[in-house]
């Protein structure tokens, strides 16, 4: 793999994708449907910002990764914005295929898996120093535990915060497995990219 | 035949041993054969990868521990376990949580053999080898709630988490899951802990 920039400043491609995404955050910022949903929502943004920002002083992700990182955290914005049950885009899905409720945050949970996979698979080959193999499967199965960690903290807050409303609260949309099809969703995403992943290795040679 | 494969061979025939007996008259013969169908895709797993993927005595012998305590669940029917009954009467719990002991175990004894793997063959960094364990056990413990789920819409479709596992616990799946992980990081926790006494002796 190509050994990124190492200073920000030198970095004129993700000064402007940060920059994109920046703009993009806040013009969803203002006036979002429900502001404390979308703080909740935002709390994302922020662990993976305090994750990613000091540690790019000691260890760079290639481009591509940060790029699709951010593009993750774009269409999450959306879904922060509209809370992820009244997308707009969700709604035009609906209709298009006769769903029969919104599917924009299962989209997202696709796309955690398939967007995020490479940027996983990048930290584990170049930081972990796993092996080339081992790195696709490692990076999958994080995809997996995040995501089914993300649905153990969405049965908290429901359980804790909100019990009187249980599974009508946020996310699940009355789905009694919503918890299991989204990481469904999530895992589907990640074995696409390294399927990808490995037709562009077999091309190559 | 090497002093390895002797204690393997050992733990192998304690647990044959007890799964045997185990099979006689399980309380529920279906459930019996549900539960084991992923025991025998494991240990078929691992009769098939244990040349290539040789791990070490530690790691068989906590993974023994955890077929057994799986047969003995199966036994019985996780929801039945006596163990369970008497815990949910003594401290007035609404269910039996048998199962839930299972996850923990699952998480707590696989994670070892896990980190054993990684370090012997994934090529990955001793700092590393203490939190990829806990996302494996945690990615798998999800990957079985999807299984369970599919299983459950099959079987018994439209009852739910009412349906055998879920005990009618709506947030069963998340609970399980959570288990999993903890059993996990409290065994990464106890391997940190040795590791650190064997360094500073």
């Amino acid at each position: 793999m190509k050994q990124p920039h190492a200073r920000f400043i030198d970095n004129s491609f993700l000064q402007i994708a940060l920059a994109c995404y920046v703009l993009f955050w806040i013009a969803l910022a203002i006036h979002p449907i429900d502001r404390s949903d979308w703080f909740l929502e935002n709390l994302l943004v922020f662990v993976t910002a305090s994750v990613l920002i000091p540690t790019y002083l000691k260890f760079q992700l290639s481009n591509l990764s940060y790029a699709l990182i951010l593009l993750f955290l774009a269409f999450h914005a959306i879904g922060a914005h509209y809370t992820y049950a009244k997308v707009p885009a969700g709604f035009w899905l609906m209709d298009l295929l006769h769903l029969k409720r919104n599917h924009y945050d299962r989209v997202i949970h696709f796309a955690f898996g398939f967007l995020l996979l490479y940027p996983m698979r990048e930290l584990f080959q170049r930081s972990a120093r796993a092996h080339e193999t081992w790195a696709v499967w490692l990076a999958a199965a994080t995809i997996a535990a995040l995501s089914s960690f993300f649905e153990i903290l969405e049965g908290i807050i429901a359980q804790v915060v909100r019990p009187d409303l249980g599974a009508a609260y946020l996310g699940t949309q009355g789905d009694i497995w919503d918890a299991q099809k989204d990481m469904t969703a999530a895992f589907l995403g990640a074995i696409l990219t390294a399927v990808l992943l490995s037709l562009r290795q077999h091309i190559r040679h | 035949m090497s002093e390895q494969n002797k204690s393997i061979g050992a733990l192998a025939a304690l647990c044959a041993v007890i799964w045997v007996l185990a099979a006689i008259h399980p309380v529920d013969r279906h459930a019996w054969i549900l539960e084991n169908l992923l025991l025998v895709l494991f240990v078929f797993a691992l009769s098939l990868t244990h040349r290539r993927l040789q791990l070490s005595n530690a790691s068989y012998l906590f993974i023994a521990l955890f077929i057994i305590l799986h047969t003995i669940g199966a036994h019985y029917t996780y929801a039945k376990m006596p163990i369970g009954l008497w815990t949910k009467d003594f401290l007035g719990f609404s269910r039996n949580h048998a199962d839930r002991v299972a996850h923990f175990g699952f998480g707590f004894f696989l994670a070892f053999p896990v980190r054993d793997l990684l370090l012997r063959f994934s090529g990955i960094r001793h700092g590393w080898s203490f939190w990829l364990p806990p996302a494996i056990i945690l990615a798998i413990s999800g990957f079985f709630e999807i299984l369970e789920s599919i299983v459950a819409e099959i079987v018994a479709p439209g009852k739910g988490v009412e349906w055998l596992g879920g005990q009618g616990d709506q947030w069963d799946a998340q609970n399980d899951m959570l288990s999993a992980l903890l059993g996990s990081l409290i065994m990464m926790a106890a391997v940190l802990l040795t590791n650190g006494k064997r360094k500073a002796r």
